[in-house]
């Protein structure tokens, strides 16, 4: 089952090939947690401060389904 | 910071006054809102005699506290027509604090086409003619100033759209490099300046970190303390030094509340190629700094310097630019995005208002969404005085009547920033009810909404808002008082020692005893200050809410509205 799933501001250094905010499709099993898919893309979670779904920040025992979008940051505030 | 300067722009005269003892203990924006409120009637006319303009740098502003460098101005607006205290970087300030000014008080009016220069210098005051700078922009208006008066001083100045009164025009002041980019944009305060004839202040001033402090070895233990707070935190000690303040393009596309096409969508697909992260990526590659303080002394330095494609430096892009001139007009690239901010920063314009502005010209048809050249000719206008530009000049809800648009994202006739109210509701409240007209950083309520900072509060659901905004409007009037920049908040707002700390830097300092009781009646005292103000402007509780679309249509991703009406009447209701 496919999620979209987009890293940042840094975090696509722990996935070869990954460039920050660029979508990568990635194969789970489906109702994968947030957690799993972490460990699937080596993402310590310390590090993934804001997990969304959908636009919807979620934490990480969020089932995931078919086709979500799914964006995870490190702390970030500006204005 | 022991006295006030006076300058009487009716008569050329200045006089330095002792700070009266109500104002002993108000800096920045608490000084600035209380002046107004004395000095100003409320129904007067903005751009005319009886309006005053005042500078004051903050209560910690001129000393080693860490980021503590910012500027308040404050007028009544020309846009708002209501109370304005805007907030600045650059050096200025801290010039200002060392010469030991609290305060700069800028009234009168002089005879029709004068122009005038106020050099500062530790042996006094002169008034100077200014006609030889008339018509200049920023860039070459600081460029000659410093090789007139010195590399180091620092200026304080309108461009040509504060001289012609364009109702968006903002304040400009140099960084440490010179660029003309460091603005106290909102609220057309620029256009005050210029009703004054008031073309540039010139600060030369030989200290930068030396206003007097009570308990010096107190103060620096706190500031010490504070600075390691800020370093210690994720946002202030890593996000904003390495992505600036544009890090926030790529959370909030995510979120579903960036404005995108004059807000009507909540996303834009290419959000990531003006993101924070491609930024910094396109300032190191030019040359440029992708990390850089605005004034001596700031820890965070979210500020940057980005190179134009034919070598022109820009100076800082800040989110909120980045925004105004990419999602919100589908524009999906950064260098015109830096052309369009550096046209503003030349002209003396307020880049928020805008991009709000060009927004509702492309919304009108007048320019089609998306066309970055004809983005940056219409925009090229202002400095003409063109009748095109003229109408940019006079902001988003002027263009929007001009032309019968209805979709005008403005409150108060200040234009919505980068945050759509459908789905970052703590900020619809915020923009709803501050007095100064729509401002995200009235009541930043995008940390608890989104940024999972001080709290969190789901931003697509109404419950919890309005106290939110209440408690960060109160929070913000205090720290806007202190010439703290705000985004130490991010530190503050997690860390229970970060609130403590600025108390303390402002007792040793002061040889106060305050209390954080104390400070939050602060943050209340100024609110209380500015609502009586714009109550006597004429300001109703009709005021205090969203254009009417943001009620009635719905925004994407989400599929929200906003629905608060009657109950934004609480939010400044102690
Ligand atoms: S954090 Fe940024 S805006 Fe604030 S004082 Fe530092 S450089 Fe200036």
């Amino acid at each position: 089952m496919p999620v979209e799933v987009r890293v940042f501001c840094g975090l696509e250094s722990c996935i070869p090939g990954a460039r920050s905010g660029e979508p990568m499709w990635v194969d789970i099993k489906a109702g994968e947690s947030g957690r799993a898919l972490l460990a699937r893309l080596n993402i310590p979670e310390e590090k993934a401060f804001s997990f969304l779904v959908n636009g919807v920040r979620r934490d990480l025992t969020v089932g995931l389904a078919d086709g979500d979008r799914v964006a995870v940051f490190p702390a970030v505030g500006g204005g | 910071m022991d006295k006030i300067l006076r300058v009487n722009m009716s008569t050329g005269k200045t006089t330095t006054e002792p700070v009266p003892a109500p104002y002993a203990a108000l800096g920045g924006r608490g000084l600035t809102s209380q002046v107004l409120l004395d000095e100003v009637p409320p129904d007067c006319e903005p751009l005319g005699p009886f309006n005053k303009l005042i500078l004051a740098p903050g209560l910690l502003s001129g000393t080693s506290a860490p980021s503590s460098g910012r500027m308040s101005a404050g007028a009544k607006s020309p846009l708002t027509g209501g109370i304005k205290e805007s907030n600045a970087g650059g050096i200025a300030s801290q010039k200002i604090a060392n010469l030991g000014y609290k305060a700069i008080i800028i009234e009168g009016k002089p005879a029709a086409g004068e122009q005038y220069l106020l050099k500062l210098t530790p042996g006094g005051v002169e008034l100077l003619p200014a006609g030889d700078l008339a018509g200049k922009g920023g860039y070459e208006t600081v460029a000659l100033l410093k090789q007139r008066y010195g590399e180091k001083v620092g200026v304080v100045f309108v461009g040509p759209a504060g001289e012609m009164l364009m109702a968006g025009a903002g304040i400009g002041n140099n960084d440490p490099e010179g660029h003309a980019g460091r603005y106290a944009g909102r609220g057309g305060l620029g256009a005050v300046m210029g009703s004054k004839g008031l073309k540039a202040i010139v600060i030369d001033a030989p200290r930068t970190f030396d206003v007097p402090v009570k308990d010096k070895e107190r103060f620096k233990t706190a500031a010490k303390k504070f600075a390691d707070i800020l370093h210690a935190h994720p946002v202030t000690g890593q996000a904003l030094p390495a992505y600036g303040t544009n890090v926030l393009m790529n959370i909030i596309n995510e979120a579903g509340t960036l404005p995108t096409r004059n807000f009507r969508r909540g996303r834009f697909d290419q959000a990531n190629d003006v993101g924070g992260e491609k930024l910094a990526e396109a300032c190191t590659a030019r040359g440029g700094k992708a990390t850089h303080a605005c004034h001596p002394g700031c820890v965070m330095r979210c500020s940057n310097i980005f190179i134009l494609p034919d070598g022109r430096s820009l100076g800082s892009l800040e989110y909120e630019t980045a925004w105004g001139f990419g999602p919100n007009l589908e524009i999906a690239d950064l260098d015109v995005i830096g052309e369009l901010n550096y046209v503003c920063n030349d002209a003396g314009l307020d880049t928020i208002e805008a991009g709000c502005t060009l927004g509702v010209l492309m919304e009108a048809g007048v320019i089609p969404f998306g066309d970055g050249k004809a983005a940056v000719e219409a925009l090229k206008e202002v400095g003409k005085g063109t009748p095109l530009g003229r109408i940019i000049g006079a902001g988003a809800t002027f263009a929007g009547k001009v032309y019968g648009v209805t979709r005008i994202p403005s409150v108060k006739g200040q234009g919505i920033p980068a945050y759509d109210p459908r789905s970052c509701r703590g900020n619809g409240v915020t923009y709803a009810t501050t007095p100064m007209g729509a401002d995200h950083t009235a009541g930043y309520a995008v940390t608890a909404n989104i940024l999972k900072v001080g709290g969190d509060v789901c931003p697509i659901t109404d419950e919890g808002q309005i106290e939110l905004s209440r408690n960060l409007q109160i929070a913000t009037a205090a720290v806007d008082a202190t010439g703290l920049c705000l985004f130490v908040a991010f530190a503050v707002l997690d860390n229970p020692e970060g609130l403590p700390m600025i108390i303390e830097m402002l007792n040793a300092m002061y040889g106060l005893s305050l209390t954080a009781d104390d400070v939050m009646a602060l943050g209340r005292h100024i609110l209380h200050t500015e609502k009586e103000f714009n109550t006597g402007a004429g300001f109703a509780k009709a005021d205090d809410r969203l254009p009417e679309f943001f009620y009635n249509e719905e925004l994407e991703p989400h599929q929200t509205r906003f629905a608060l009406r009657d109950e934004l009447d609480q939010v400044i209701n102690f």
